[in-house]
């Protein structure tokens, strides 16, 4: 499991030209932001433009991994080293991580054009640089300084993007949100003073060489495990996430479903490849929590009243996938094959469900701003005025409910796979079962949308860009489906 | 205790004497209801806390303390209450949410079972147990500071009561870091990165809070369970 984050069997030096392409993947969107915030973008173009240089910078790092592999960079400040290494699944994450951040640039313009002139919106481009610096560095980072500087500037950037619509309530959710983000942290901070004081490093390499494990590295998993599950709200710590969502704007909201909750799971699922190479109990116990956040999840979306709350719900019961597949990743018996086809199920569903809950929270956004309703009920004859809406909704629900040909059915295919061959029939059952209960709250938005009995209201209209790029997102995850095997290269052993 | 010479024995006895008083200030921070007193109790916390860094020879990092946390958060702290700038609109003075016994005890356990956790891990790094005590009072100090100000934490739900809390929890942490990990240049840079951090949060949250405070008034500075359940 070690080797595939790329820290056993220790990648090389980096190319000189990778490593400046680290460097100014981690700048450029700072520079970028504080570009915007000084100039705010009032068009499509100069956000394309800008987001075009992000992504070719993207691209080259994909370059030197396919031809040069694994690499690794290390420096020092002063006497504090520093480790960032790039491998198959951080160059993925990457990628991922500045194409979703361009769309949802892109459709920022246009809904900031069509609400009140907003004194706050120009803020909305500094913190959107600030936070894809910071997950591009999270994605990078093997050293445990690195990561926790990355991960409380993430945290105060996304609760500051949050709290921008400026509503009462959202500034009630947000400062929750803000006091739990950095409990959370101190926890993740007291695993590192334990892990400080038994090994005497900070570098994840270091660790890993080691082979750490024991008393002192359990309660370190534990206390590190318990932070950065409630910053990446999983189950039972998700109460936050849904009214933090409800006052959001929507492509703070896209952001921060898509890829900040992400974030911690990734340095979550890193951390216990370390720490906990030969536990059963805790992946168990990981996949039985996230068996209730599916049914839980599922449940909660399906009751919901409020659309922004279906959306948020039904993230709390797509990550119980990803912690379903706890102990295929993590425990000491399982084969090699198994693990493997686990791996590749487990990005695989990472990236979908990115792709398509940004894409979900857009089209949500604008049907609500659209018809200044957000209740389900609100959203009643829906169907003829705003048909793209509800597609780009429908598109981005194929991909969580898991059909082909989206990146959500070869996920879920893969880890089927995996689970038939270790036998979990168990675990088979509650991935069917989450199945029928994402259809089950999907298809109560479109019966309401369907209703022609309702009256009619007065619908605003939407800039064109607006639905475009959210069609773009939801193509981009059923697409990924089609094209899985270009990801799935990525994820094998080795890079 | 005795094999140490005398001269050993008071730099020991001022550094026992120094954790004693982080926690009573500490408690006195977490546990006091009047809240201007609980702020003020803050500032005299971190002013001790500086001094703890400066007895742990650590002058970077008594220096950052001192401007951190005894400067830069206690006005933010101030700045919730209405304290500064002056003839700005006053929070009220007590924080008057009382908890049941119930919720206090569930929260006395979750605190003490943190400190049993952080205890063990102590245990399981050190030779024997006597020394992870008397080597380290201030270890021990940070540990019961953490474990007292999550207590806290989960327990009140006024929210600046709850800043502080996470305040002393952050404190506790740092100190618990450096007694374990020592004072090496990387743990004092993640350190600083914790304070600069802390002191960030904290005033991203008193905005936060005084902003809440005047566009809803007091009954909105509750936060928790009983909102939870609407």
């Amino acid at each position: 499991m070690i080797a595939r984050w790329g820290l056993w069997e220790v990648p090389l030096p980096a190319l000189a030209s990778t490593s400046w392409l680290m460097m100014i993947s981690v700048l450029l969107p700072v520079a970028l932001g504080v570009l915007g915030s000084c100039f705010p973008p009032r068009r499509v173009w100069p956000v394309l433009l800008a987001g075009t240089s992000l992504m070719a910078v993207g691209v080259a790092l994909l370059a030197s991994v396919m031809m040069a592999g694994a690499q690794l960079v290390s420096f020092s400040l002063g006497s504090i080293p520093i480790a960032l290494r790039l491998n198959g699944v951080a160059v993925l994450m990457l990628l991922v991580t500045q194409l979703i951040a361009v769309a949802t640039a892109l459709y920022t313009p246009g809904m900031l054009r069509q609400m009140a002139p907003l004194a706050l919106g120009r803020w909305l481009w500094g913190l959107m640089g600030a936070l894809v610096a910071t997950l591009s560095l999270i994605w990078m980072a093997v050293d445990l300084l690195t990561l926790y500087f990355a991960l409380e500037l993430m945290g105060l950037c996304a609760v500051g993007m949050l709290l921008l619509s400026g509503k009462s309530d959202a500034l009630v959710a947000g400062t929750r949100y803000l006091l739990l983000a950095l409990v959370g942290s101190l926890a993740y901070l007291l695993g590192v003073a334990l892990i400080l004081g038994r090994w005497e490093t900070l570098s994840l390499i270091a660790l890993a060489e080691q082979h750490v494990s024991g008393p002192v590295a359990w309660i370190a998993a534990a206390l590190m495990g318990a932070g950065l599950a409630l910053k990446a709200a999983l189950f039972p710590l998700h109460a936050w996430l849904a009214p933090v969502h409800v006052n959001a704007w929507t492509p703070v909201s896209a952001l921060h479903a898509a890829l900040v909750i992400k974030a911690s799971l990734y340095i979550l699922l890193m951390l216990w490849s370390l720490l906990l190479p030969a536990s059963e109990a805790v992946p168990f116990m990981m996949a039985v929590l996230g068996t209730l956040a599916i049914v839980w999840g599922g449940l909660s979306a399906w009751r919901a009243d409020s659309l922004k709350v279906l959306v948020a719900s039904s993230t709390v019961a797509q990550l119980g996938y990803l912690m379903l597949v706890f102990p295929l990743l993590l425990a000491p018996d399982i084969s090699a094959q198994a693990q493997q086809l686990a791996w590749e199920g487990y990005w695989l569903l990472l990236i979908g469900h990115a792709l398509a809950k940004a894409a979900m929270f857009m089209a949500a956004g604008n049907l609500i701003f659209a018809t200044g309703e957000s209740t389900l009920k609100g959203l009643a004859g829906t169907s003829r005025r705003l048909p793209l809406s509800l597609l780009v909704f429908g598109l981005a629900s194929v991909t969580l409910m898991g059909l082909p040909p989206s990146a959500g059915f070869i996920a879920k295919w893969q880890l089927l796979h995996a689970m038939i061959l270790t036998t979990q029939w168990w675990m088979v059952v509650v991935l069917l079962m989450g199945t029928l209960l994402t259809a089950a709250y999907v298809f109560r938005l479109f019966r309401y949308s369907f209703i022609d009995s309702a009256p009619r209201h007065e619908f605003k209209r939407l800039s064109p860009e607006m639905d475009v790029i959210a069609l773009f997102l939801a193509l981009a995850a059923l697409m990924l489906g089609l094209f899985a095997y270009w990801p799935l290269t990525l994820l094998e052993g080795g890079l | 205790m005795s094999t140490m010479s005398l001269n050993t024995l008071s730099p020991y006895i001022s550094e026992i004497l120094l954790a004693l008083m982080l926690v009573c200030v500490a408690w006195a921070t977490l546990f006091d209801r009047h809240l201007l007193r609980a702020c003020s109790m803050f500032v005299v916390f971190a002013l001790t806390l500086t001094l703890a860094w400066w007895r742990l020879q650590t002058p970077w990092l008594a220096f950052a303390e001192l401007i951190f946390g005894g400067v830069l958060t206690s006005l933010a702290f101030f700045y919730v209450l209405g304290v500064v700038p002056l003839a700005s609109p006053l929070l009220p003075k007590r924080d008057g949410l009382v908890e049941t016994w119930s919720h206090a005890g569930v929260r006395a356990v979750l605190a003490l079972s943190w400190l049993a956790l952080l205890l063990v891990a102590l245990y399981a790094l050190t030779p024997t147990f006597a020394d992870a005590f008397e080597g380290n009072p201030l270890i021990v100090a940070g540990a019961v500071m953490v474990a007292s100000g999550l207590g806290a934490f989960a327990l009140h739900r006024h929210l600046l009561r709850r800043l502080l809390a996470f305040n002393v929890l952050g404190s506790g942490v740092f100190l618990f870091l450096a007694g374990l990990a020592g004072t090496l240049v990387k743990v004092q840079a993640l350190i600083v990165v914790g304070l600069l951090v802390a002191w960030l949060g904290t005033l991203l949250g008193a905005l936060l809070i005084r902003r809440i405070y005047m566009l809803q008034g007091q009954q909105a500075l509750a936060d928790g369970d009983a909102k939870e359940a609407e």
